[in-house]
């Protein structure tokens, strides 16, 4: 499997046309980590955007070192979430509060649909925002490991660092998340 | 609140599996189509990049070396001009010497002046000169005794600033080709056969040297030129009698040995036939 995608990265790498099979691949594991990193339909869409771009124009660079394609993917994603809101410098939007489509590229009826679909979800959305006041370390560990359900190993791979290191920043965003999350849960 | 407490609520919590399909094609064709050229773009701009410095440093040489030699050649030119302005340097020049070698030393030129030939037969053993005890260098007026002469140049100030004349026999070199020549005399048979042991070396001279100006670091130096023919004339004086030995310094041998009561021998033939 590993070797499988190995294949298809140095293919990639030659011919750009390939990359749109790892596009495929990873679009819904990119798109719903970011979604649940920052509760925002547009958003979640932009940083999708640019996590892919920023992963095609730096494709050539890849080192394959025993680590997944997609925890080099989760990493960009990462850095461009933070690049995002250092840049907008906007809080998010919760999103019981947008009833429109903020972008008219999308197609409204779609939008309005996956819109009112992540609205069913308000324990998510609870849980999300409370998340999203910690430092963006614990965000990461935390969303990764709850949300998408990553091993410590894993989650190690995606942001370089010690398992130890992990699961002391699981256990420190944990408990930083614990003195507020019950009482509004 | 325990921590297991809250890890299992959030193990619970229904997680929103949605995606927009239209984002997710238009993102691919934009990607695709926008980007693909872009990114060929930025493999052109990597591949320029890595050739940039190369081609930068190429530049750089191309232009050091020619720069460089330019300015050689420039300093060259202008050391020969601001010597050829010097009266010493010009008479000597006017008097058939020439400029043999320049070299160009942290803003300075040594120009190095060749003494014009000396004529084969100036050379040659006059019957006058045994009779005196001197050789051919001696039969050479002073402007032919002239050795050559190392002019320093200040480029920077346009001047001749220091003017050497090369005396031949100021040079250790000279010494040590006279002991050659005599060396080289003793072993020969036809000295030992003509001239006896107790007999008396009034003179030895050995032909002018030629010169070279030799480059090292930041000094210059003259140094003899090594594949020119060296000759050296050793005068013997014995029982009223005198010789010359020519000696080929190059060939180590002696070529031919005159003596005094020979050549009148020869003139009272003459005058006789007369």
């Amino acid at each position: 499997m590993a070797e499988e995608e190995k294949k298809l990265i140095e293919r990639a790498k030659k011919d750009p046309e390939v990359f749109s099979e790892l596009y495929e691949k990873y679009y819904s594991q990119m798109f719903g980590y970011i979604l649940k990193r920052v509760a925002n339909l547009e958003i979640a869409q932009d940083v999708t955007s640019e996590t892919f771009l920023k992963a095609l124009k730096n494709l050539w660079q890849f080192r394959w070192r025993n680590i997944p394609f997609s925890s080099w993917l989760y990493r960009i994603a990462n850095n461009e979430i933070v690049n995002y809101f250092r840049k907008h410098k906007a809080k998010i939007v919760p999103l019981e509060k947008i009833s429109e489509p903020i972008s008219n590229d999308n197609p409204e009826i779609e939008f309005i649909e996956v819109q009112e679909e992540l609205k069913k979800h308000q324990d998510f959305l609870r849980a999300q925002r409370k998340i999203s006041k910690l430092d963006t370390k614990y965000q990461e560990v935390i969303v990764l490991r709850f949300f998408e359900k990553k091993q410590i190993k894993e989650i190690a791979e995606i942001l370089g660092k010690k398992e130890g290191t992990i699961k002391s920043l699981l256990h420190r965003g944990l408990e930083k998340l614990r003195k507020d999350f019950f009482e509004t849960l | 609140m325990e921590e297991e407490d809250l890890i299992k609520r959030l193990e619970k919590i229904s997680l929103p599996e949605i995606e927009t399909k239209s984002h997710r094609e238009r993102l691919k064709l934009a990607l695709m189509k926008k980007y693909l050229p872009e990114r060929k773009k930025a493999e052109v701009f990597n591949i320029f990049k890595k050739l940039v410095p190369a081609g930068a440093i190429a530049v750089l040489l191309f232009f050091f070396i020619f720069n460089n030699l330019n300015s050689q050649k420039y300093n060259l030119a202008k050391a020969k001009e601001i010597a050829l302005q010097n009266n010493e340097i010009k008479n000597w020049l006017q008097q058939g010497s020439t400029i043999k070698d320049i070299k160009v030393v942290d803003g300075k030129a040594y120009v190095l002046i060749e003494p014009p030939e000396v004529k084969k037969e100036q050379r040659e053993l006059a019957p006058d000169s045994l009779k005196s005890g001197v050789a051919f260098q001696e039969n050479l007026t002073e402007e032919e005794k002239f050795g050559g002469a190392l002019a320093e140049v200040n480029i920077k100030e346009k001047e001749v600033k220091n003017i050497k004349k090369l005396a031949p026999d100021a040079i250790d070199l000279i010494k040590s080709k006279k002991d050659k020549a005599l060396d080289i005399a003793n072993k020969s048979q036809e000295v030992q056969e003509k001239i006896p042991r107790e007999a008396e070396v009034l003179n030895i001279n050995v032909t002018t040297p030629k010169f070279r100006l030799s480059k090292e670091g930041d000094s210059v130096s003259v140094i003899p030129e090594t594949e020119t023919e060296e000759k050296a004339s050793i005068i013997y004086q014995f029982d009223e009698n005198r010789c010359e030995g020519k000696v080929d310094l190059n060939k180590e041998r002696v070529e031919e040995i005159k003596c005094l009561n020979e050549i009148n021998t020869g003139a009272t033939k003459e005058e006789s036939e007369r």
